[in-house]
């Protein structure tokens, strides 16, 4: 008998039959039992999550330059943002930031954690290896490593010296600059593929062995367990990186020395964002700024939770 | 679900991940290892390739460090190390010691809030759900320098600048929704069914939580470990607008003070330092994703 | 949850004008805020426990950090008002603070010693007519030249250069010397940059608070350093690793480099093989009098510091700008000494490079200056703008008049825009 999986819904509301048989006052026990189980998280959000989170958003809605009082102006940071060139070019190089490492690094975290899966010899060492970019990743060293590769005395142009190109200062140009922190970004790749190592041990071996008993191939059992059992992980993978990711700050800050430059190549949007808030000390901009980004990383976030009933399949 | 594969018995009886396979199996395997090993050895050198580059300066003189970036160093001295090692008047094992208990502290606070949360997400039934799981994930969603001053004003006004509570308190409260979500994704690989049959036998929401639920989740668990204890050894910027007195500095502030962008000194002790805080987080990643392999031997069901 | 938004709000509110809250909290303790390296860090922690033993009164609580790691946490403390005691001003937020009230006046300070300045150096010292901070240091632009060079390679360096002469001498020794370029590309040099408006009867910024120099003027900067790059004696963008060069880079192929005079002490270092020595801006012939300027790093004492914790700030003030035994301990890392008479004392404790420092500092100093101002609030962006407009020229993407133009427009509405905050707040 072959494991065939559907998948399955998302979370709905309706309860397993064994809780809703109990009725009403089971699902009054369950309702104290999730307050108490909640209850640090709810202390965390009135203490020191919401009231901030809040703050931030009426400053969106003020011109407030941190020493003195916020001044509300209703929608005019909004207006002028519209407006804003350089708001603009921090959203498209955000997006395309996005856009491009997400992926790549995702399937270099996914194919790596499926060869290191394989109970190869040495695999702690090689799990280390490959995690330890990610160690340094949003370290201020990176700049000064990232310079020695793709600077213009840097490692990319010393290979490609050897066949013969010559090589520009890949950091200084424009048209590369954002390309050496998309590597940067897919460099770090040792994070999500430890989560998807961690998803890879979690699939019960017995479904393996039943499969195999029934003369199940490899490339059987991978398309039919191990893909179908992995999806909540990717899935997790997915959401958190793309957000991470529409909030990548040190890379730019680092290696950019907090420009975003060179000619705002890479203004990542929460580098704009720093700027506004610490640099020029306009505060409300900058709430408003992140209230921005926030509402487009909820959109998309939606949208991958709609779509992720078609793919993603839990085990309850 | 049309398969019963998930009925068979459990039978997780402590073996090791992947039992024996058969022997054609494994000598076709033995010759793909071989070529597995090369490619990921390759591959390894390249992810490392700016880690040598960057042991290496760390015993280069410190002013030959951008001057001479070859990889293959003209001069060796360990001046980096000791140049580096006192920072603010102090030496660099406080530093360390103050972001292990910094880490440590927050490695706790993590495994406990998120995990309570996160079943509480995952499993139970309460009509406000959907809203919390809503509001978790729009924490993650706002960028941290939007909210960092109004927090700040908050612990400012509380008298806890220049301590480590703002830093560690909100772990226990569950702060850290990235933990909460992977917690509950991990939680919603679990079968349903293992915690109808506890309840079935009259275990609590609590009870199904310690008994199956946590062990069943040791995988999550090492990686919230790992994980929180990686990004609050690196966390900069949070730590640096808490901590002034350099007695309380942690690793990430006290690399920073090593160069200025002002000047040139200073890159060949930020090397030599770098390299030197990578070395517990080195050995803590290998301590604890040893766990990880065995952390599912142990998933057996009761 | 209520609870919270409303502790919230209140906090910001108590927070609004910075008398308000902590400042000073922490008792008896003198917090002394400031940034730098490692190296001045522990130089300046020696010097500071020297006057502590001095006088117990006087022991601080340093809050370091780096550069910009400094400004940040700044920030946090200025919106919760507890900022310490005293700290260091970085220079691009100087009468952005000063707008919002951050600064104690000094005149209040008695026991700050002002007894070594003569009146035209209290002059200077002034921001907008009131004495409200401290410089604690000089720069002055240079042009800070390989002196290994010139002899290797039998250089005529005279004592002053004009502009024309000093362009066509680069542009002949970069073509003679393949290996080498006459100078780094460094139109973003501030201090220069304002000595080539004052030079050509303009300046950085004007009296009321505005840019002080014309489209034109900008223009005629751009230009003088686009047409060296263009003729290659400097490095291309991608050689020096920015539109601001990278000395680690290129220092030791360019025969002179355009910066501020401190920078040599550190910079110096760097190449330990060669020697260096300063030179004066070069000046152009129809430059008024009194072109020349001191730019003045400051320090302040919080306003809302403790009236006892203000006094004794006064006396730190004292001890760092007016002994000498503080600069040998540190050194000459922020400048020249702000006090002539300490200047004289250090002077036989010197090294050559400081020594050499000195004396060009000294000799602007005496000349009989005509004032500058300090950058207005909203325009702590600039340096930042005028690079991003610098890579556009030199990547060609923009001319030099839009560019020009561009700069200018995007400063002056941050300017206006930080101006029309204040009136309504």
């Amino acid at each position: 008998m072959t494991a065939t999986l559907r998948p399955v819904d998302a979370p709905s509301g309706s309860p397993p039959a064994g809780a809703r048989s109990r009725g009403g006052r089971g699902r009054r026990s369950q309702e104290l039992a999730a307050h108490l189980f909640m209850s640090p998280w709810l202390i965390g959000l009135a203490l020191v999550t919401a009231a901030p989170m809040l703050a931030s958003l009426y400053l969106s809605f003020t011109d407030y330059n941190i020493m003195s009082s916020p001044r509300f102006v209703g929608l005019d940071n909004f207006v002028r943002m519209a407006g804003d060139a350089r708001f603009w070019t921090s959203a498209r190089v955000t997006s395309l930031y996005v856009l491009v490492s997400v992926p790549l690094q995702l399937a270099f975290a996914l194919l790596l954690a499926l060869v290191l899966d394989r109970g190869l010899r040495g695999l702690s060492i090689y799990r280390s290896a490959y995690y330890l970019p990610s160690l340094l990743g949003s370290s201020v060293a990176v700049a000064v490593l990232w310079k020695q590769i793709f600077g213009q005395e840097g490692l990319v142009n010393q290979a490609l010296d050897l066949i013969g190109i010559q090589g520009g200062n890949w950091l200084q140009n424009p048209d590369s600059a954002l390309w050496t922190l998309i590597i940067l970004n897919v460099w770090t790749f040792g994070s999500p593929m430890v989560i998807f190592l961690a998803g890879l041990r979690q699939i019960p071996e017995e479904l393996y062995e039943a499969a195999r008993v029934d003369g199940a191939s490899q490339l059987r059992m991978f398309r039919h367990i191990t893909i179908p059992l992995l999806t909540p992980i990717v899935f997790f993978n997915l959401i958190l990186q793309t957000i991470g990711s529409f909030q990548a700050f040190t890379q730019a800050h680092v290696v950019s020395g907090g420009t975003g430059g060179p000619v705002d190549s890479t203004l990542f949007y929460t580098l704009y964002i720093y700027q506004q808030a610490f640099v020029n000390f306009d505060m409300g901009y900058a709430s408003a700024l992140a209230w921005v980004l926030l509402l487009a990383i909820a959109v998309i976030t939606a949208v991958h939770f709609t779509l992720s009933r078609y793919w993603v399949f839990y085990g309850d | 679900m049309s398969t019963s594969t998930l009925d068979v018995e459990p039978s997780l009886d402590g073996r090791s991940v992947r039992g024996p396979a058969p022997r054609s199996i494994r000598r076709s395997r033995r010759r793909g290892a071989i070529l597995h090993h090369g490619v990921l050895i390759l591959f390894g050198l390249f992810m490392l390739y700016p880690l040598i580059w960057m042991a290496v300066s760390a015993f280069k003189p410190s002013h030959l460090v951008l001057t001479d970036p070859s990889i293959i160093p003209t001069e060796l001295t360990l001046e980096n190390f000791v140049d580096g090692w006192v920072v603010g008047g102090f030496p660099f094992w406080v530093f360390f010691g103050n972001s292990v208990v910094i880490a440590l502290s927050s490695i706790l606070g993590n495994l406990l809030s998120c995990s309570l949360t996160a079943y509480a997400l995952a499993r139970l039934q309460f009509r406000a759900r959907n809203v919390y799981f809503a509001i978790v994930l729009v924490t993650v969603m706002l960028p941290m320098h939007a909210v960092v001053i109004p927090q700040y004003i908050v612990f400012s006004n509380l008298g806890l600048v220049n301590t480590f509570i703002p830093l560690i308190l909100p772990k226990f409260l569950a702060t850290d929704a990235f933990f909460i979500f992977l917690m509950v994704q991990f939680i919603r690989g679990i079968p349903r069914q293992l915690d109808e049959a506890a309840s079935i036998d009259g275990a609590g929401p609590f009870r199904v939580f310690r008994s199956i639920i946590l062990p069943l989740m040791v995988p999550a668990l090492i990686t919230t470990t790992i994980f929180t204890f990686i990004w609050t050894w690196n966390d900069f910027f949070g730590q640096l607008i808490y901590l002034t007195d350099s007695s309380v500095f942690t690793v990430p502030i006290a690399l920073n003070a090593l160069v200025d962008s002002e000047s040139n000194q200073g890159t060949g002790t930020l090397m030599a330092m770098s390299l030197i805080s990578l070395i517990p987080l080195l050995l803590f990643f290998a301590f604890a994703q040893k766990h990880l392999i065995r952390g599912i031997a142990t998933t057996g069901l009761k | 949850m209520g609870a919270g938004a409303v502790a919230g709000a209140g906090a910001l509110a108590a927070c609004g004008g910075v008398a308000g809250g902590g400042g000073g909290a922490s008792g008896g303790a003198l917090r002394y805020a400031f940034w730098g390296n490692n190296v001045r860090q522990t130089n300046y922690q020696k010097a500071f426990d020297l006057m502590a033993e001095q006088d117990e009164e006087l022991a601080l609580t340093v809050e370091f950090a780096e550069y910009s790691a400094f400004q940040e946490r700044m920030t946090t403390q200025m919106a919760a008002g507890n900022v310490a005691d005293i700290f260091w001003i970085p220079s691009a937020q100087v009468m952005t603070y000063y707008a919002n009230d951050l600064y104690r006046p000094l005149d209040q300070v008695e026991s700050l010693d002002l007894s070594d300045y003569s009146e035209a150096d209290l002059r200077d010292f002034l921001l907008d007519g009131g004495h409200n901070t401290m410089p604690f240091g000089i720069f002055v632009p240079v042009i800070r030249y390989n002196a290994t060079f010139v002899q290797d390679d039998g250089v005529d360096w005279p004592d002053s250069w004009d502009w024309d002469g000093f362009a066509e001498f680069a542009k002949g020794y970069s073509a003679e010397h393949q290996d080498r370029w006459a100078v780094a590309y460094a139109a973003d040099a501030d201090l220069p940059f304002e000595g080539w408006l004052r030079q050509h009867g303009e300046q950085l910024w004007s009296e009321d608070g505005r840019i002080g120099y014309t489209q034109e003027g900008l223009e005629s900067w751009f230009a003088w350093w686009e047409d060296l790059r263009g003729a290659g004696a400097t490095p291309s963008i991608g050689e020096q690793d920015g539109v601001g060069a990278s000395w680690e880079d290129v220092g030791d192929r360019c025969l002179a480099w355009f910066s501020n005079s401190n920078h040599i002490v550190d910079d110096a270092t760097m190449f330990p093989e060669h020697e260096f020595a300063l030179s004066h801006l070069p000046v152009d012939p129809s430059a008024p009098a009194g072109h020349q300027f001191l730019y003045f790093p400051r320090q302040a004492i919080y306003s809302g510091a403790s009236d006892e914790n203000a006094e004794r700030a006064g006396e730190v003030f004292n001890f760092t700008t007016g002994d000498v035994e503080m600069l040998k301990i540190v050194g000459l890392t922020m400048g020249a000494p702000v006090n002539p008479r300490v200047a004289q004392e250090y002077a036989e404790f010197a090294s050559p490079t400081e020594t050499a420092m000195l004396e060009i500092v000294t000799e602007d100093r005496e000349a009989d200056r005509s004032p500058r101002f300090e950058a207005p609030p909203g325009s702590s962006t600039w340096r930042t703008v005028m690079t991003r407009v610098l890579e556009e020229i030199t990547l060609g993407s923009s001319s030099i008049p839009d560019a020009a133009a561009s700069m200018i427009a995007e400063i002056e509405q941050s300017i206006d825009r930080a101006a029309s905050g204040e009136e309504s707040s």
